[in-house]
C-alpha cells in the first residue's frame, strides 16, 4: 500500500507581479514510500536544490505547481479535514532550521506539549510529562536542564535534537528530516541516527533524511536521491550511488566529502567554479542539462535538451546522456521500482 | 596542580611565544537560571598561534559557542563572565570599556556567528549591510569610497559586486555564506572567529568557503578559531584541534595527533565514532547523557561515561597539562607524565 508518493511534481516561485524572476524549485521529481516496507530514503544535493522545497510538498505546506502529492492514495490538497488531521498526525517533520521555527516568546515546552494536546496523546499529564521525558533522553536530552527554557538558552545543537524529540514522540507512520542532525558531534550523530534506525526496525517507522552528509547517508538509507537545481541527477540503491556514482554531478559531491583524515587531500580538482553567478542569473530559459555548464564531459547533445532518466542497473537510474545506450525510464517507475 | 599553576605554566611559556596572537587564561562563563547556574564554561586556557587556524570541537552544548561570544564581549545577561582573561596581543579584552571593545570589535576580532547566513538582515540589502559595519568603525568616507572597499572585499571571498544590491533571500546560503565572511574581514581582524561557518552548505560550497577563508586569512595575516562537529572539515582545514567537554578543554592537539593518536578518552571515543564509507549502520555513540552544567559531577567531568575511570577520577578534578611537547590532555591517565 502507497503511503506518501510524489508523482512528476515541480514547484515554481515567482514569476507573478511582484517578483518576476521564475526559480523552478522542484523540477518533475517523483518518490514513493511504500507502507509494506518501512524505508529510509536520503535526498542530497546543493544548497538550494530544492530538497526544503520538496519537503514542504511532502508535507503539504505548500502546493505543487504541477503533479500531485498522495498519502495513503489520496490527493492531499483534496483531503477532508479529519484525513487531514490524520495525515499531520502520520508524517512529521524535523525542520532544518532550529533557529527559525522556535518562537522566541514561548518556552521550548509548547513544542513538545502542543501535539500532546492536539493528538490526545497522553491520558493524564503524568503520562504526557513521562512521554516528554523518554523522547528527550531518545534524543540525548537532559529533560530537567531543557525543559522551561526559551530557545535562545540552549544550544544550537540542544534546539535541534528538541525537534528530533518531538518527531519521536508522535510515532508517527513516516517523519521528514531535514538536516536533523548538522548542528551535533559525531558521537550523537550516532547516537540519533541509531535511534532513527531503530524507529524503522522496530516501529516500522519510515524516514525521509535530507542531508549534506553523504557518509551517514550511506550508513542509514537504502535509497537515495540526488538532485541538482531542482532535478533528479541520480537516484538508486545507496550502495551503487555513493560507492560508484555515475552521474558527473554525484562523482564531484562524493569526491568532496572531507575525510576525517589529515593526511588525505580534500579533493580539489579546480572545478570549483570561483566567480559565483548571482541567483539572477540562473533561470528557467536554460534548455539542456542543468549540470552542462560545470560538467567536464559535456556534449553538444546536452544543451539541446534535458537528459531523461537512464536506468543504468536494475536500482539505479542517471539523468546523463553519457549513459543514452540504456534503457528510458520514467521517474515515476524508478520510485516504484525501488519501493517494490 | 593548581589553577594558578597552570597560568603559570602559561606565563612561563609565553616568553617563547611571542608569536601568539591571543591568549585565553582560566575563563569561566556561567548563566543565570531559576533552577541555578549553568556552568557553560568552567576553567578554560589556550592560546592562539599568529596565522595559525585553531579548531574548536566538541559536544554539542559543552561551550564552544559560549565561548567563541565571550572573545567578543557579545555575551550579556543572564550570562556571567566570573574570570579569566581574554589576552589580544596582551591587551585583556575583558577590561575594555564598552566604546573600546566596540572598536576591537571587526577590527582586530571578528566573528561569523553560529547561523551567521540567518543572522543578515532580511529586508536590507547586502551593500547596505556591509555599509553599515563599516560605518559603525568610524570610516566616515564618501559612499564612492566605501563602495569601493566594499568591492575589494566581496572579491576576496569571491562574490561578484552586483550582489550589494540583493537581498539575503536572493542569494544561495553558499553566497550568504561568504557574505558573513566578507562582513567579519572587511577591517582586516587579526583574529576571526568561525562558529559552524558551512553546517548548512553541500561539500562543493564548503570547499569552496573554507578555501576562501583560508585564502583571505593568508592574505591578510589573520589567525582563525573554527568552531565545529564536522571532523572531516577540521581534518583538512586546521592546524590544531580544541576538544571541550561539559565546559572544559579536555585535549589540545597538533590535528594529525587528535586524528592518528588521541589522548583523552573523551577524544578517543569522538574519533571512534566517526562514521565512514566502509561501514553501514554501525553507530559508535558514546553511551549515557551529556552531563549536567547545574550539578556537574564532581572530579573529572567525563568519568560517569569514561570507559577508563580510576578511583580518583570521581573526586580530583583534572587539570590541562602538557604530556608532550604541544599535547595538552585534561586526564588523570596520564598524571605520571607531569613534572
Ligand atoms: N518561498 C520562496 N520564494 C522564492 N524562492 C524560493 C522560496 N523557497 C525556496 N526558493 C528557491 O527555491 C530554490 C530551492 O530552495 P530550497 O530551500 O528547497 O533548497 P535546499 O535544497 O533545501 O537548499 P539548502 O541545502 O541550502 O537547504 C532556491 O533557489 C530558493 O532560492
Ligand atoms: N541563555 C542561556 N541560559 C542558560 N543556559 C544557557 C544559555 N545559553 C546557553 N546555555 C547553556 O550553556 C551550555 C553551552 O552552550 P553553547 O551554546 O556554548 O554550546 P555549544 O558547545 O556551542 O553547543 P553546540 O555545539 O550545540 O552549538 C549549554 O548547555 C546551553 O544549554
Ligand atoms: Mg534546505
Ligand atoms: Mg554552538
Amino acid at each position: 500500500m502507497q503511503l506518501l508518493e510524489a508523482q512528476h511534481v515541480t514547484r515554481v516561485f515567482g514569476g507573478g507581479v511582484l517578483n518576476k524572476r521564475q526559480t523552478v524549485a522542484v523540477d518533475d521529481v517523483s518518490l514513493l514510500i511504500t507502507e509494506d516496507k518501512p524505508t529510509i530514503t536520503a535526498i542530497a544535493g546543493e544548497s538550494g536544490s530544492g530538497k526544503t522545497t520538496l519537503a514542504r510538498l511532502l508535507l503539504g505546506m505548500i502546493q505543487p505547481s504541477q503533479g500531485t502529492i498522495r498519502f495513503r492514495g489520496q490527493v492531499l490538497a483534496d483531503m477532508s479535514r479529519q484525513d487531514r488531521r490524520n495525515f499531520r498526525r502520520q508524517v512529521q517533520a524535523i525542520f532544518q532550521d532550529p533557529f527559525e521555527v522556535y518562537n522566541p516568546f514561548y518556552k521550548v515546552d509548547q513544542v513538545l506539549t502542543t501535539p500532546i494536546r492536539k493528538f490526545k496523546l497522553a491520558n493524564s499529564p503524568a503520562e504526557a510529562e513521562r512521554r516528554i521525558e523518554e523522547s528527550l533522553q531518545m534524543a540525548g536530552l537532559r529533560p530537567e536542564e531543557t525543559l522551561g527554557r526559551y530557545p535562545h538558552q540552549l544550544s544550537g545543537g540542544q534546539r535541534q535534537r528538541i525537534m528530533v524529540a518531538r518527531a519521536l514522540l508522535l510515532n508517527p507512520k513516516i517523519i521528514l528530516a531535514d538536516e536533523p542532525v548538522s548542528m551535533v558531534d559525531a558521537s550523537l550523530r550516532a547516537t540519533i541516527l541509531e535511534s532513527l534506525l531503530k524507529l524503522k526496525r522496530e516501529l516500522g517507522i519510515s524516514l525521509v533524511y535530507i542531508t549534506h552528509d553523504l557518509t551517514t547517508a550511506y550508513q542509514v538509507s537504502e535509497n537515495i536521491y540526488v538532485l541538482y537545481r531542482g532535478s533528479v541527477a541520480e537516484v538508486g540503491s545507496v550502495d551503487k550511488v555513493i560507492k560508484e556514482p555515475l552521474h558527473p554531478y554525484t562523482q564531484l559531491l562524493v569526491r568532496s566529502i572531507p575525510l576525517p583524515d589529515p593526511d588525505l587531500h580534500w579533493g580539489s580538482e579546480g572545478d570549483l567554479e570561483r566567480k559565483n553567478q548571482t541567483a539572477k542569473g540562473v533561470g528557467s530559459e536554460q534548455r539542456g542539462c542543468k549540470f552542462a555548464d560545470r560538467c567536464p564531459f559535456v556534449m553538444p547533445e546536452c544543451r539541446q535538451s534535458p537528459p531523461p532518466l537512464y536506468r543504468t542497473n536494475d536500482d539505479r537510474a542517471v539523468a546523463c546522456f553519457l549513459y543514452k545506450e540504456n534503457e528510458e525510464i520514467s521517474g515515476q517507475a524508478m520510485a516504484e521500482t525501488l519501493a517494490a | 596542580m593548581t589553577v594558578e599553576a597552570i597560568s603559570g605554566n602559561i606565563k612561563e611559556q609565553s616568553s617563547l611565544g611571542a608569536n601568539r596572537v591571543l591568549e585565553v587564561k582560566d575563563l569561566r562563563i556561567s548563566y543565570e537560571t531559576p533552577r541555578g547556574l549553568v556552568r557553560a564554561v568552567s576553567g578554560v586556557s589556550f592560546f592562539l598561534k599568529r596565522g595559525e587556524r585553531l579548531g574548536l570541537v566538541g559536544e554539542s552544548g559543552s561551550g564552544k559557542s559560549t565561548t567563541a561570544l565571550s572573545l567578543m564581549r557579545l555575551l550579556g545577561p543572564p550570562a556571567i563572565i566570573e574570570g579569566g582573561q581574554v589576552l589580544l596581543e596582551g591587551k585583556d579584552l575583558l577590561k575594555l570599556s564598552e566604546e573600546q571593545m566596540r572598536r576591537a570589535r571587526f577590527a582586530d576580532i571578528a566573528l561569523i556567528p553560529q547561523g551567521a547566513m540567518n543572522s543578515l538582515n532580511p529586508v536590507m540589502k547586502v551593500g547596505e549591510q556591509l555599509r553599515d559595519t563599516m560605518r559603525a568603525h568610524a570610516f566616515n568616507e564618501a559612499q564612492s569610497a566605501l563602495n569601493a572597499r566594499i568591492e575589494d572585499v566581496l572579491d576576496w571571498v569571491d562574490l561578484t559586486s552586483d550582489i550589494m544590491d540583493a537581498y539575503p533571500h536572493e542569494l544561495s546560503g553558499g553566497m550568504k555564506q561568504r557574505v558573513c565572511i566578507a562582513m567579519a574581514i572587511l577591517l582586516r581582524p587579526k583574529v576571526i572567529i568561525a562558529d559552524e561557518p558551512t553546517s548548512a552548505l553541500d561539500v562543493v560550497v564548503q570547499r569552496q568557503v573554507m578555501e576562501t577563508l583560508r585564502r583571505v586569512q593568508n592574505d591578510i595575516d589573520a589567525s582563525v578559531i573554527l568552531v565545529g562537529h564536522d571532523m572531516g572539515l577540521m581534518a583538512q582545514c586546521v592546524d590544531r584541534i580544541g576538544v571541550m567537554y561539559g565546559g572544559k578543554l579536555v585535549e589540545v592537539s597538533p590535528v594529525r595527533d587528535i586524528f592518528k593518536n588521541p589522548q583523552h578518552p573523551y577524544t578517543q571515543m569522538l574519533i571512534a565514532s566517526l562514521p565512514n564509507l566502509e561501514s553501514k549502520e554501525v553507530f559508535q555513540g558514546i553511551p549515557g547523557l551529556t552531563p549536567s552544567l547545574l550539578n556537574p559531577p564532581s572530579g573529572c567531568m567525563f568519568h560517569p561515561r569514561c570507559p577508563q575511570i580510576m578511583a580518583h577520577c570521581e573526586v580530583d578534578v583534572p587539570t590541562l597539562n602538557e604530556i608532550k611537547p604541544d599535547r595538552w590532555v585534561a586526564c588523570h591517565l596520564y598524571d605520571d607524565k607531569v613534572a
